[in-house]
């Protein structure tokens, strides 16, 4: 059901595309921008909105128009010339009461009507093969926020049976990622908002409206992509000192793309095979392992409360993100080779890099890293996963 | 001597013998100078130092917004560091709204509402010096967390838990939810009085439904501020004691809810913007008609949508959480409330218009204001609609459409509000008026300016800024729109220092000349009636009230076509202001030693509860000196000090 159909919708359009383009008109690449829908639950949302732009666009043309023709009645400036003295009429009060309770209301059944569309989930399945075995997905997604970055867990099995009362201590999963959100296109995924700390909102404006994430609930909300994509997307409720640098991407690919990605992810790492990548891993044992976790290394259980969230990002296939720490440093240049000085600095002095209460357990802490280790753990890391194609490569970029 | 233990019962004592108290008890005298300020029990002193603190507090939040805005005129700014930029974003919010518009609108209302309803003073005269008292140390304590190791960074919303002990470590936000409890007992405490007020002291014949529509929206107020502070105390009780004493309220693992907060807060903070914005409707309803030559156009709908939106302001605050998963029921719920408290609005902006359609408009200074108010409010109501669609809102909030929509509503409806007023009551208060011609350029830049920068926030908004980011980076399409602003920003700053600078001039100007004639803009309602600027006792005799608007009908009348004629000159109207021997509260230290006390309490809670210790000596010591000192100082003869500078 879509609210106002065909030819006045198209009028309304008309209108308002003029009125955005005119305004939008030098930012092409707005990628967060709320009035290009890239999926039916911002589709829906979208067409609400448009027509509402559209009648509050005339309402206050008349308004504004209305104060200038005030001009009209402009005095002379003698003293004794009055006007009429109208002390009101209560029909025309009325009416200008009743006119916009009817307005209104029609706006509210539309409003209604999406507000049941966007709340309404689907029962979608998709068949996906998994170590050889075809299991069954209904596409669900756990969500979970912490300062400052965004975890996507995947249980292939579904999540009945899975607990997810306290994010701080999840059941191990199928695939844990960070940052970058992957989705097959064409499905509705349900996701399940969560927090570990504080509230963040997650909000990836292509796709649907945002959604509070929330400590000790479990918020759920659905996304779906038309199209194979990249879609950006940022944490929208103040989370403190790094909010404005949680940002997220939803990384949509058609279902045999996703079917691989699957492929790929559900692997555990494996040990490396050149010498520093291996003294790397050494390191990393030692001193990253107590809040990181690669599959095959160590895992969930054993990493200690190093930090309040009570986790780090999942580094099994960090080399397959093209993001990290919150989704605002690329970790490939443009031609597709690793972005090293900036891993480096990463690596050096996170906290200059990225404001985080380091002493607060919050946030990555200077590791006090001396160069060695530093060229050790980035060869590690760079057998960490497969690098994705250069299409997302360039595709996920940030600035 | 146990005179001295009467009962205090201010202004209905008829000045029986004279006894001399003990000495610290003893009530000051009307000395002149600054004791008079700081003893003043007088609703027209108290208002003016609301105005004048509060337009203090004005710059400092507005210096706080230019520094928010040089830090986002370009992407990846460095002007502000992050954590510096979440205590400045904090403050300005705070600032502007609890130590800015709310007292300057408690300006408005303590110096017009007695004079409006015929009255000498209000009530409670001491309550009322303490209300700004307890206002100033409120608004000093907050800001003094600059000094003392940061200022609150978790937003002036202060959503839980950010604003817990663990991700809030320093004392800004007990400086926040203790400073916000000081301020608290000044609005809780000066809505009390002026509810009283308004009920049981106006002038004989002014019954309800012929009081002016300012002092009708100000009800509004007093009573949404009656019932919405003990709201928010709770919320700040809650948040205090779990930052300073480890309670769990807000604690999901322990049994607590961050729910519970916004539920807390927004209950409060709803009705906060129509007490908000209620002051400047009053205004404007003042401002309107006078300079159109018209009476309100349908005052019965005005006060009844004012108190319309008195009610439903109570029903909409979860419209603030639609994505914080409240469930689509109460998404629902919530979404139809909220589009349906435009419906009074509307009613108002369009009686505005007819009052002014067909009249003889003077585009004043304060008219040109008030017609702003009518223009941008409506600009904010609007997009307020917009977001009243849930769905929609779930794109729109937390991005700078909302920014771009209250500073609409705030700054648009009440900033401009309070400016109408400034320019049409200042000959009152001060015996002169602005320059019309300063104002006028005042009008006009702060327009632009405003425009310019609430404007394109909307764009900024729909494109996909988020609120309260400190940065961002390129490629957003976010740059161009950032940097006009921020022009825009400083567009209003030049705007306020117009102002400012007006203020001085005229006043300079004014030096040496009789004070401004009376009935200086052709006004309608009763303050008129007392001379410029008023003098202490208010009224030489206290009106008796005939009609709504009873100073224009006194001044005009109808002949036989209905045409209106002149049937009196203003001078013959108005009050000489030469009464002598009229009874007055007697000032008092007591209202200004307790306000003292609370900052150290609020400081002991933090440090050290020997500053408790002392802080709550001194408040009690003034609450027990008020209750005990004597009704009137004896030396002054009960009466209104000789005017010797007159």
């Amino acid at each position: 059901m879509k609210p106002f159909s065909s030819p006045i919708r198209s009028r309304f359009y008309l209108i308002l595309s003029a009125f955005f383009l005119f305004f939008t008109g030098c930012a092409s690449d707005a990628e967060l921008d709320t009035l290009e829908p890239q999926g039916p639950s911002a589709q829906s949302i979208d067409s609400l909105s448009n027509p509402v732009f559209v009648i509050a666009g005339i309402v206050l043309l008349l308004v504004v128009g209305g104060t200038f023709y005030m001009f009209r009645f402009r005095s002379d400036h003698s003293d004794e010339d009055f006007p009429t003295q109208t002390h009101g009429n209560l029909k025309l009060e009325i009416l200008w009461t009743l006119i916009p309770v009817l307005i209104l209301a029609g706006v509210a059944v539309f409003t209604l009507i999406t507000l049941a569309e966007i709340n309404s989930t689907e029962e979608n399945a998709m068949a996906l093969s998994v170590e050889g075995e075809t299991v069954t997905w209904e596409p669900e997604v756990v969500v979970i926020g912490q300062q400052w970055w965004w975890e996507y867990r995947y249980y292939l099995d579904g999540l009945e049976g899975v607990d997810l009362s306290d994010a701080r201590n999840l059941p191990p999963a199928d695939i844990v990622t960070s940052t970058q959100m992957v989705i097959p296109t064409g499905e509705e995924i349900e996701l399940k908002i969560l927090s570990r700390d504080v509230i963040h909102s997650h909000w990836i404006p292509a796709l649907n409206g945002k959604k509070d994430a929330v400590p000790g609930r479990v918020h759920p909300w659905k996304i779906e992509a038309d199209e194979p994509g990249v879609y950006f997307g940022q944490c929208t409720e103040f989370c403190g000192l790094s909010h404005s640098r949680m940002r997220m991407q939803a990384v949509a690919m058609d279902p045999i793309d996703f079917q691989n990605w699957i492929n790929e992810q559900i692997e555990p790492a494996s040990d490396p095979v050149s010498e520093t990548a291996q003294r790397g891993q050494e390191t990393f044992s030692s001193l990253c392992t107590r809040c990181h976790v690669v599959n095959g290394l160590n895992d969930e259980t054993s990493i200690g409360a190093d930090l309040v969230s009570n986790a780090a990002p999942n580094l099994t296939h960090f080399m397959s993100r093209t993001t990290y720490a919150g989704g605002i440093f690329n970790l490939y240049e443009p031609d597709g080779s690793l972005d090293r000085s900036q891993l480096e600095a990463w690596l050096r002095n996170s906290p200059e890099e990225k404001p985080a209460y380091a002493q607060g357990r919050r946030g990555m802490p200077n590791m006090g890293l001396d160069e060695k280790q530093i060229d050790d753990i980035v060869a590690y890391l760079q057998t960490l996963g497969e690098r994705p194609s250069s299409e997302i490569i360039s595709a996920t970029e940030v600035e | 001597m146990t005179q001295t233990m009467e009962p205090s019962s201010m202004t209905t004592s008829n000045g029986e013998k004279s006894h001399r108290p003990l000495g610290v008890y003893t009530r000051p005298k009307g000395g002149g100078g600054w004791r008079d300020w700081v003893t003043t029990v007088d609703h027209k002193k108290i208002g003016i130092l609301y105005g004048a603190a509060a337009l203090f507090f004005f710059v400092i939040g507005g210096i706080e917004a230019l520094l928010i805005r040089l830090q986002l005129a370009t992407p990846n700014g460095t002007v502000l560091g992050a954590d510096t930029y979440n205590q400045v974003y904090t403050m300005h919010g705070v600032t502007m709204i609890f130590l800015a518009a709310m007292p300057l609108a408690a300006a408005f209302a303590n110096y017009l509402i007695p004079l409006q309803i015929g009255a000498r003073d209000v009530a409670f005269p001491r309550l009322n010096a303490m209300s700004f008292w307890v206002f100033l140390a409120g608004g000093i304590f907050i800001n003094l967390s600059w000094l003392f190791g940061g200022a609150p960074d978790g937003g002036w919303f202060a959503y839980a838990p950010n604003t817990g002990i663990v991700f809030s470590p320093s004392h800004g936000m007990d400086f926040y939810a203790i400073g916000l409890q000081i301020t608290g007992i000044a609005s809780l405490v000066s809505g009390i009085n002026l509810t009283v007020t308004i009920f049981n002291m106006r002038a004989p014949g002014m019954t309800l439904f012929k009081m002016p529509v300012f002092t009708w929206m100000m009800l509004v107020v007093q009573l949404l501020l009656v019932f919405a502070m003990p709201v928010i105390a709770v919320a700040l009780f809650l948040l205090t004691f779990s930052r300073l004493y480890g309670a769990t309220f807000f604690t999901p693992e322990l049994g607590g809810d961050p729910l519970l907060w916004q539920h807390l807060f927004w209950i409060f903070g709803h009705p906060e913007v129509y007490i908000l914005v209620l002051p400047a409707f009053g205004i404007i309803s003042e401002v309107i008609p006078t300079f159109s030559r018209k009476p309100i156009f349908g005052y019965p709908f005005m006060v009844f949508s004012g108190i319309a939106i008195g009610f439903m302001g109570w029903g909409v605050w979860a419209h603030h959480m639609f994505v914080s998963g409240i469930g689509p029921v109460s998404v629902a719920a919530f979404s139809l409330s909220t589009m349906f408290i435009a419906v009074p609005t509307g009613v108002k902006i369009l009686n505005w218009m007819a009052t002014m359609w067909g009249g003889r408009i003077k585009f004043s200074a304060a008219m040109l204001f008030a017609i702003g108010v009518v223009s941008m409010f409506t600009i904010g109501g609007l997009s307020g609609v917009t977001h009243s669609v849930a769905p929609a809102d779930t794109q729109q909030t937390d991005t700078y459409y909302i920014v771009a929509h209250f500073h609409y509503v705030i700054f648009g409806g009440i900033i401009f509000g309070l400016f109408s007023g400034f320019y049409f009551w200042w000959p009152k208060v001060f015996g002169h008026k602005l320059s019309e011609k300063m104002g006028k350029l005042n009008f006009w830049v702060m327009l632009v300016g405003f425009n310019l920068t609430f404007g394109p926030m909307h764009i900024l908004g729909l494109q996909g800024m988020s609120r309260r980011i400190d940065t961002y980076s390129p490629g957003f399409g976010f740059e161009t729109w950032n940097l006009v602003v921020t022009i825009g920003s400083f567009m209003i700053a030049l705007s306020v220092l117009i102002f400012l600078i007006n203020v001085v001039i005229s006043a300079r100007n004014a030096r040496g000349l009789p004070p401004t004639e009376p009935d200086p803009w052709d006004a309608r309602s009763l303050e008129w009636i007392t001379p410029n600027p008023t003098p202490a006792h208010n009224f030489d005799e206290i009106p008796i009230v005939e009609s709504l608007d009873e100073f224009w009908h006194r001044k005009y009348g109808s002949d036989e076509d209905g045409k209106v004629v002149r049937v009196a000159t203003a001078e013959e109207v108005c009050q000489d202001g030469t009464a002598e021997g009229v009874h007055l509260p007697s000032p008092s230290y007591w209202p200004l030693v307790f306000a003292i006390g609370l900052p150290f309490i609020g400081l002991g809670l933090i440090y050290s509860l020997w500053l408790c210790v002392f802080g709550g000596a001194l408040a009690l010591m003034g609450l027990y000196a008020w209750v005990f000192e004597p009704v009137d100082d004896p030396d002054v003869d009960h009466h209104e000090p000789q005017k010797e500078d007159a």
